[in-house]
């Protein structure tokens, strides 16, 4: 791969609150854990590592006093500004600058204090809409109005990591010359309860790799990266502090919660990492471990350590027992740390360690100064086996790549929605619904799933195994190269069951299996872990690009021709007080409007020729309005997804505008609104592309014949701030 | 400790989702994990918020529960021995 600098950084944690005091931390081997101070909850007696400052003190600090806020999107705020000036970009709104955030916490902070006001009353209705992922990254872009792209990525514990990813492989398809990378996550009584209910906290200090140790403390906080290509900083004047050489991303494919004992994904990250960056084994000077603390993963990551480096295991360390375990910024956070290790030369100690764990790595217990370090790898592993490793060099070994773009296929794909499920005939009797929320049309899911299997799944997670299973048996394509999901708000049923018995109960007797079902992560995993898929996965959750972006991901690794097989898919689901919340609001559910409705739909992408739906020309996606005629060419139509709402359509007709003598079509009338229904808008494109001719009911302004079109224009919004573009073509 | 025992059965079908699975088909002496229903560590971890919430049990090493959710027997063993409610 080509060289991508490192030209800023900026970092938030419990041991400083910018990278001078991190330094300071870690050269002093302090640690940041310490009793509770700032959450506020009934469970004093776990030790956390919070960020030293309430939200107040945050927001005199950035000099804000807008609300809403959420306490994640103010440290990412803190941590994107020093970023933003050490790489002399504050106010360069002439740059195209993009900004790749992972969070899974998003604004829960605030849902579980407002969470019974939402169900009942208007007190706190500006919170709902912060609830979301992509909320809180969005409220970060909004403070410095400089990013051309915005998306998050969720993950649960590697999120942050696998932003750095997407960033990479944005400038390595030269879409982008500098993007910004990281994750923020704040402390929530949701996930301190959470991982309680899965007994993997401990009591005391944690000890990663420890004989002793008892599981881990939850820790908070935000870092980001600057990526760069060399050019661009060359240009600018700006030097790279370090570079990324390389990176990897793998699925363990085995449990939900647990991590396999060989350490199967841990592995097979860090092995990617290696290949990509052209490196040996050997030539990484120190690695910067996952180490949580949990008896569990010390044991799996061990044996991943010692498969790859075999009796040559460099320094390894796990700064969480100063950092607490940062869950979704983890991945950035420990990447600032190895950023500072190498320009700094040292190793950070392993804080809290004393006895040596059986079959376990023997970390480094005391900071060593004066070591040179060339190459460092870090390593983030999250739920349901999202492992992801990275590489980060003083000089890079990466030698330019040619830049690639391999013709991208849409092979198959499937849907469960308002239309009749699973079927591909469903254009010849579509459904209508008159209401204002439709469940999806459900098949019978134990014609695919035994119930034991079943047992824990939502309907949003059967839904997505089946489409999915589908998709899969229909192309032959049982284990892709890349498994790519985005959803809007995650397993929201088992999210709302937990807020429920969290603000209703009180803080004891949780269910831990809403909580490990809420993460947004736990669709693609699931789906990895049914099919033993070990390849690429990952989540994206940023409002109504959510599919967009994992459609933008694959897009890319597959032009890069990193991967031959994509399974892309788009998954979310409606519950019945979610759906009164937004009706109560007036965001859904108004006479005129399309029904609120769930989405569930998975397609497979490949670079090999084949009978295809389509081609995928492009995919492009833009933080602000973009400027069609730049790249459209000539079309036969331009889907667009109108759906009743003033405001909605009325920035769809501005789009439109731009392309006067384009017929339109539209699609949400038969599939409804939600976070992820642009899915199955695309979806039903690719199929009528096939077929070479839209149905009339698909198209706009009372056209009574069918159109013919051999290239389509597909764009999708998200509340007028981030839009979608993709060009489709018939074969 | 028979009426305890199809109890048990009960509220582990019920905790656990088990759809399709009929007290008499859970055998006293199968162990409940890996091999015989084929349970995990997520059902133990949902066994010990039961044990709590429905006999007043409080099990704080994840780990002792190898033990007491064996099987069948093992668990109403244990439950007559120390419950409190």
């Amino acid at each position: 791969m080509e060289p991508i600098m490192i030209t800023g950084a900026g970092i938030v944690s419990a041991i400083g609150n910018n990278r001078t005091e991190t330094l300071a931390a870690l050269l002093n081997k302090q640690t940041g854990i310490a009793p509770l101070q700032y959450l506020k909850t009934a469970h004093r007696e776990f030790p956390v590592g919070e960020v030293k400052m309430s939200d107040e003190e945050m927001k005199q600090r950035l000099g804000i006093t807008q609300e809403p806020t959420t306490r994640t999107s103010l440290m990412g705020m803190l941590a994107l500004q020093e970023a933003l000036e050490s790489a002399n970009l504050q106010g360069r709104k002439d740059l195209n600058v993009m900004l790749v955030s992972g969070t899974t916490v998003g604004g829960m902070d605030r849902s579980e204090q407002y969470y019974l006001d939402y169900l009942s009353n208007d007190d706190r209705n500006d919170y709902i809409k912060t609830h979301d992922c992509g909320a809180t990254t969005e409220l970060m872009a909004e403070r410095f109005g400089l990013f051309t792209l915005a998306t998050s990525i969720s993950t649960a514990c590697s999120s942050a990591a696998n932003a750095i990813i997407l960033g990479a492989n944005l400038i390595r398809s030269g879409r982008a010359e500098i993007v910004v990378v990281g994750g923020a996550e704040c402390i929530t009584k949701f996930h301190l309860n959470g991982f309680n209910s899965l007994m993997i906290l401990d009591h005391e200090q944690c000890r990663p790799f420890d004989a002793t140790r008892a599981g881990l403390n939850l820790g908070e906080g935000a870092a980001y990266l600057v990526l760069e290509t060399a050019a661009s900083a060359q240009r600018r004047g700006v030097q790279a502090l370090a570079t990324l050489s390389g990176y990897g991303n793998a699925c363990d494919a085995f449990h939900q919660t647990a991590s396999s004992d060989d350490g199967e994904g841990a592995y097979l990250a860090m092995q990617k990492a290696l290949t990509l960056a052209g490196l040996q084994p050997s030539d990484i000077d120190y690695v910067n471990a996952h180490g949580t603390g949990t008896p569990n993963n010390d044991v799996s990551e061990s044996q991943a350590l010692f498969r790859l480096f075999e009796d040559k295991v460099p320094p390894v360390s796990s700064t969480k027992g100063m950092t607490g375990h940062t869950t979704s910024a983890s991945g950035s956070v420990e990447a600032v740390i190895c950023l500072l290790a190498l320009q700094h030369g040292f190793i950070p100690a392993n804080y809290g360690w004393k006895e040596a764990m059986e079959n376990g790595v023997r970390p480094v217990a005391e900071v060593q100064k004066g070591v040179a370090l060339h190459h460092v790898m870090c390593n983030s592993f999250g739920f349901g086996g999202n492992d992801s490793s990275l590489i980060l060099s003083l000089v890079s070994s990466a030698k330019d790549e040619h830049r690639k773009s391999t013709p991208v296929y849409i092979q198959a794909a499937t849907h469960i929605s308002a239309q009749q499920p699973l079927s591909e005939d469903w254009m010849s009797e579509p459904v209508y619904h008159d209401v204002p929320y439709v469940r999806s049309a459900d098949p019978d899911f134990k014609a695919w799933l035994n119930p034991l299997e079943s047992r824990r799944m939502g309907k949003i997670m059967k839904r997505a195994l089946v489409t999915a299973m589908k998709v899969m048996q229909d192309t032959g394509v049982t284990q892709p190269d890349a498994i790519v999901t985005g959803t809007g708000l995650g397993c929201i049923e088992n999210t709302e069951l937990f807020l429920d018995q969290l603000c209703r109960e009180g803080e004891e007797m949780l269910k831990p299996t809403y909580f490990m079902q809420s993460t947004h992560n736990t669709i693609s995993s699931l789906i990895a872990i049914k099919g033993g898929c070990h390849g690429y996965n990952s989540t994206y959750s940023h409002k109504s690009i959510s599919f967009d972006s994992a459609l933008l991901d694959a897009y890319l690794q597959l032009q890069l021709e990193d991967i031959r097989t994509a399974l892309v898919t788009g998954n979310d689901e409606m519950t019945p007080s979610y759906f009164s919340i937004l009706q109560r609001t007036g965001y859904v559910g108004a006479p005129g409007e399309v029904a609120a409705t769930e989405t569930s739909v998975a397609m497979m992408l490949t670079t090999e020729p084949c009978e295809a739906l389509c081609v995928v020309e492009d995919v492009r996606l833009s933080l602000g309005m973009p400027q069609l005629t730049d790249f459209v060419g000539n079309v036969d139509a331009v889907m667009l997804g109108y759906n009743g709402q003033q405001d909605n359509d009325r920035i769809y007709e501005t789009l439109a505008a731009q392309l006067p003598d384009v017929p339109q079509l539209h699609y949400k009338h038969l599939f409804g609104e939600g976070y992820t229904t642009s899915g199955l808008g695309l979806y039903a494109a690719a199929q009528l592309l096939k077929s070479g001719v839209a149905p009339a009911f698909m198209c706009c302004g009372g056209r009574t014949e069918p159109l013919p079109v051999n290239r389509l224009l597909f764009v999708n919004h998200s509340d007028g701030q981030d839009v979608c573009c993709a060009i489709l073509k018939r074969l | 400790m028979e009426e305890l025992i199809i109890e048990l059965k009960k509220k582990i079908i019920e905790v656990l989702n088990l759809e399709d699975v009929l007290p008499e088909d859970i055998e006293n002496d199968a162990p409940l994990f890996g091999e015989g229903l084929g349970l995990d560590s997520i059902d133990a971890l949902e066994l010990i918020v039961m044990m709590e919430k429905v006999y007043g049990i409080k099990i704080k090493d994840p780990a002792a529960g190898k033990e007491i959710f064996k099987s069948i027997n093992t668990m109403a063993e244990f439950v007559s021995k120390n419950r409190t409610k």
